[in-house]
């Protein structure tokens, strides 16, 4: 199924999206960090990806992606980057919520 | 071993950056708990990324060791990655409090 790698990036996302609005975490005031921090480290490791696509480190499977590309990789592996990079700062945002206990 | 190699000389690079920037992420026990949730989601997500296989390798590009079906290269890698997003989070979220 063409749509299997965007499928598992929703997924990977739904959740902490969704609870990212909770009150007692408010992701979004912090929105210029949160877009700021994932443009930087998409570019970083879009390059990497890129340099190691090409030399042949890694490949994708044609069956799981919808068949556009960006700079040689399919839009699905720039959107996982994104999709990571939310869910990262999620976590270590939720967590440092949860510490404080306040 | 190219995969090997640059996932290894990333995480230097990624410890080296968090020292050098004073931001320091690896002292903090929320940074590391962090990780270890992360590395939760990964199993599910890496998973079947890489059992379906929806990302293939070469083998000749790491050692061939795998957790489940996910290369160990890819942790360190995850590392790096999740690592650099929340130093540059940190940096821009000290540098808005700051102006």
């Amino acid at each position: 199924m063409k749509t299997e790698y965007l499928l598992v990036l929703a997924a990977m996302l739904s959740v902490p999206l969704s609870v990212s609005f909770h009150r007692k975490l408010r992701l979004y005031r912090n929105w210029r960090a949160l877009v700021g921090s994932i443009a930087c480290s998409t570019m970083l490791f879009g390059i990497w990806d890129i340099i190691a696509a090409k030399r042949g480190h890694w490949w994708f499977n044609e069956e799981y992606v919808l068949g556009p590309t960006l700079a040689g990789l399919p839009v699905e592996e720039w959107l996982f980057f994104i999709v990571l990079g939310f869910v990262t700062v999620f976590t270590f945002e939720a967590v440092n919520r949860l510490s404080r206990r306040t | 071993m190219e995969y090997t190699f640059s996932a290894l000389i990333s995480v230097i690079v990624v410890l080296v950056a968090d020292r050098l920037s004073g931001i320091r992420l690896a002292g903090r026990l929320t940074f590391w708990i962090s990780l270890g949730v992360m590395y939760l989601f990964m199993i599910p997500v890496n998973g079947y990324l890489t059992a379906r296989p929806i990302v293939l390798y070469a083998s000749e590009h790491q050692l061939g060791l795998r957790i489940l079906t996910m290369p160990v290269e890819d942790f360190f890698f995850g590392f790096s990655a999740m690592t650099t997003t929340l130093l540059f989070y940190e940096y821009f979220k000290k540098k808005q409090a700051g102006q």
